[in-house]
């Protein structure tokens, strides 16, 4: 009789414990970055048919802000072969009734993860069809740094390279001697009037 | 009909002969060892010429009895100049020089250009001969000549004399009870007057006649003066003279008996080259100083950190058009028309030295622009640029200064110690040695404080965007070791802002703010303590976001 009062009562702790290392814990203790999550899409959002929700940054209607549109792309099994697929869809062609920060034709070379550090290897076009103003060239790179840095939780900062070579800047303005963090400085609130308006989600990647 | 056409041609004919008249224009001076006379020009053509038989008498020149249509021959001792008329390479003493327009032969008299005398005259002297076009001063022989700049600065009950004398020349300040006379040991003054406006003090600044001495011709509310000199970049020495209102009569107060140990105490503190206000005449020699408790306190006099020059980037060059707008115009080109505009302005009206990064259309690292400006020890830079957006519709000004967090929080308060350096002829001295991505990140605050400036001043007189201030980390301005910020002045991708910005109209208002912010930071930020707050990163005005 006495062994059984043991078995149940730990039998409870065990439900007790199990409890709070998955539930209560997470609840009690959010993971970081929440508050600066708030306006974008979360990283970690539920996995839908093997999709991920990413945010990709495209140019507002006034030219003067970049503003963020949820995405959904291809679950990938590791944050570099995640971060390359949305660099590809950042790259591509923007959505109906937006602009890309990134000139036309720029094509990914390469990606490579040193640490918490991506270097994102550009082709030459980056710099070569684009449009030349500080504020422009200031959206082309955030663009960039911020598409892989708010979407995959893994990468601190990022360094762009131009044809398998470090360049000091694009086109003579942002310094790219250094990884860049995040930076959402250039990045319009959703519900701002610089937001795009509707967005046909359902476009395919 | 007949009327008309006879009106029409006498109009065609006034206006082409008033092109082509002379008239006579102020007269240069001629300055020697002996004395100042008038030198007689002529606006010939438009352009300013002076007749050569105007310059043989003070130079000495003889000329040849030889009749040759449309040659003149000039000789002293044995060296011969040959002018031609209508060309605008002369002979002379066997070299050719080159005028800026050809000599001309008018009812017999022979007229040359004013750099005649700067640039063929001196070649037949073996003493100086100097043109001073700018204050229109001919100096022949050994004379002594500094240039004197001087500002009259009034910032509420101060009101401040501030002469920048080129090269440093000892000095004597005297006041009688209607003037104050600062007479230099020199034989004539290059005088310039600038911002002089009279006022409750002062109801006069001038030069006077005959002597190398500046006159203020004092108001009744005067009371007393205070100097101070200290050495400027150039050998050259600024001579700062506060004025002080007549104090107002005491009435009923008892005069407050200062300690007599506070008494010998702010004597002491006095700093040196002070005089006393109603002192004889008293020579500006370090370490003098007359006791006086009614002068200012130490800290108003003591020396400032000055703004005396400003270094200016034309953005692009070269290779490197920067944008291009819709009708054709590059940024290179516009970024350095305003920079030449701002060159002008800031030399003539604010008399500071400028530090251009590019004179033409060169092509330049954005390294070397920060370097040039260090190594021309420019007090603060500003790098000119024109925006582009895909969006058409993109405009308005922007005002950047560098952002901090690309480069690491703890960068900012990174202590540069200094290092033991060798020195050439042996012995070591200690260096700051500031690594080149740390240089602008020990100036930020005071370029978030000028960058703030710049933008209030322009949002007075150009469209400004709706963020109009912000940060961004800009490569040029990673190495200025002086405060420092990037003006974009408008959108070359928008038609109409392109339009603006090739604009005469439009490059003068721009330039009117950037040197109305550069007035505004020299008098009333510099004089101010403690460093600008930075913009707050979640800020509006810096984010761009609604709170």
């Amino acid at each position: 009789m006495r062994r059984d009062y043991w078995m149940y009562g730990l039998a409870v702790v065990a439900v007790i414990g199990i409890w709070v290392l998955f539930i209560g814990l997470p609840r009690w203790y959010p993971p970081e970055g929440t508050s600066t999550a708030a306006a974008l899409p979360p990283a970690a959002a539920p996995i839908v048919d093997n999709l991920v929700p990413a945010t990709l940054f495209y140019i507002s209607e006034d030219g003067m802000r970049l503003v963020g549109v949820e995405r959904r792309l291809e679950r990938q099994p590791d944050p570099a072969a995640q971060a390359r697929i949305i660099l590809e869809a950042q790259l591509a062609e923007p959505p109906a009734t937006l602009l890309s920060p990134i000139p036309s034709g720029t094509a990914l070379r390469a990606f490579y993860l040193s640490g918490q550090d991506a270097f994102v290897d550009l082709s030459a076009e980056v710099a070569l069809g684009h449009s030349g103003g500080s504020l422009e060239e200031l959206f082309t790179v955030y663009a960039i740094v911020n598409a892989v840095t708010t979407n995959v939780p893994a990468v601190n900062a990022v360094q762009i390279l131009v044809n398998g070579q470090e360049v000091d800047t694009l086109v003579g303005h942002v310094d790219l001697q250094h990884p860049l963090a995040r930076n959402l400085q250039w990045v319009a609130e959703p519900d701002t009037p610089a937001s795009p308006g509707p967005v046909d989600q359902s476009d395919p990647l | 009909m007949t009327g008309r056409l006879l009106v029409a041609c006498c109009l065609v004919w006034l206006t082409t002969s008033a092109g082509r008249g002379q008239t006579p224009d102020d007269p240069l001076t001629l300055v020697t060892r002996q004395d100042r006379r008038p030198l007689p020009t002529m606006r010939v053509d438009g352009r300013r010429m002076v007749a050569v038989s105007q310059l043989a008498g003070p130079f000495q020149l003889t000329i040849a009895d030889v009749a040759q249509p449309g040659r003149l021959t000039l000789m002293r001792d044995d060296r011969v100049i040959v002018l031609t008329a209508n060309e605008g390479l002369v002979s002379v003493a066997g070299q050719l020089v080159a005028l800026p327009s050809p000599p001309l032969e008018r009812d017999g008299e022979w007229y040359v250009p004013v750099d005649f005398i700067g640039s063929a005259l001196a070649l037949m002297h073996d003493e100086p001969v100097e043109l001073r076009a700018r204050s229109g001063l001919v100096l022949l022989g050994a004379v002594r000549v500094p240039q004197v700049v001087v500002r009259y600065e009034r910032s509420g009950a101060r009101s401040r004399l501030r002469l920048l004398i080129t090269p440093a020349t000892e000095h004597v300040i005297e006041q009688d009870d209607s003037r104050l006379l600062v007479t230099l040991d020199a034989d004539a003054l290059d005088l310039t007057l600038r911002d002089v406006r009279p006022d409750s003090l002062v109801s006069d600044i001038r030069g006077v006649d005959g002597a190398p001495a500046l006159a203020v011709d004092l108001r009744e509310a005067y009371g007393s003066f205070a100097a101070t000199t200290q050495a400027a970049l150039g050998g050259a020495v600024e001579v700062i003279i506060d004025l002080q209102p007549r104090p107002a009569p005491v009435t009923r107060a008892e005069p407050r008996q200062l300690p007599r140990e506070a008494v010998e105490r702010r004597g002491a503190d006095r700093p040196a080259g002070l005089e006393g206000p109603t002192a004889g005449p008293t020579v500006a020699v370090p370490g003098e100083a007359a006791g006086d408790a009614s002068l200012p306190l130490l800290s108003e006099l003591a020396p400032r950190r000055e703004i005396r020059a400003i270094a200016i980037d034309a953005g692009h060059g070269g290779d490197d058009l920067g944008t291009k707008g819709p009708n054709g115009a590059f940024e290179k080109d516009v970024t350095l028309a305003v920079a030449r505009r701002l060159a002008n302005r800031i030399e003539s009206e604010l008399g500071l030295r400028v530090v251009l990064t590019r004179t033409g259309d060169h092509t330049l690292s954005l390294d070397e622009r920060a370097a040039i400006a260090n190594n021309d020890r420019a007090d603060l830079f500003i790098s000119l640029h024109a925006n582009a957006s895909s969006r058409e519709t993109a405009t308005g000004a922007q005002v950047f200064y560098l952002s901090l967090a690309e480069y690491g929080d703890q960068a900012r308060d990174a202590g540069f110690t200094g290092q033991l350096v060798p020195t050439v002829g042996g012995g070591s001295r200690v260096l700051d040695v500031v690594p080149w991505e740390m240089a602008q990140l020990r100036h930020v605050d005071e370029s978030a404080r000028w960058a703030k400036t710049v933008a209030d001043e322009l949002s007075l007189r150009v469209p400004m965007s709706q963020r109009g201030l912000q940060q961004a980390p800009f490569r040029v301005l990673v190495g200025a070791n002086m405060p420092a910020v990037v003006l974009e002045m408008g959108f070359m991708s928008n038609p109409d802002q392109e339009a603006q910005l090739t604009s005469t109209t439009f490059q003068s208002a721009v330039v009117g703010g950037l040197l109305q912010s550069i007035v505004r930071y020299r008098d009333e930020v510099v004089d101010a303590t403690g460093p600008v707050p930075l913009l707050d990163a979640t800020s509006p005005e810096s984010t761009g976001r609604t709170p």
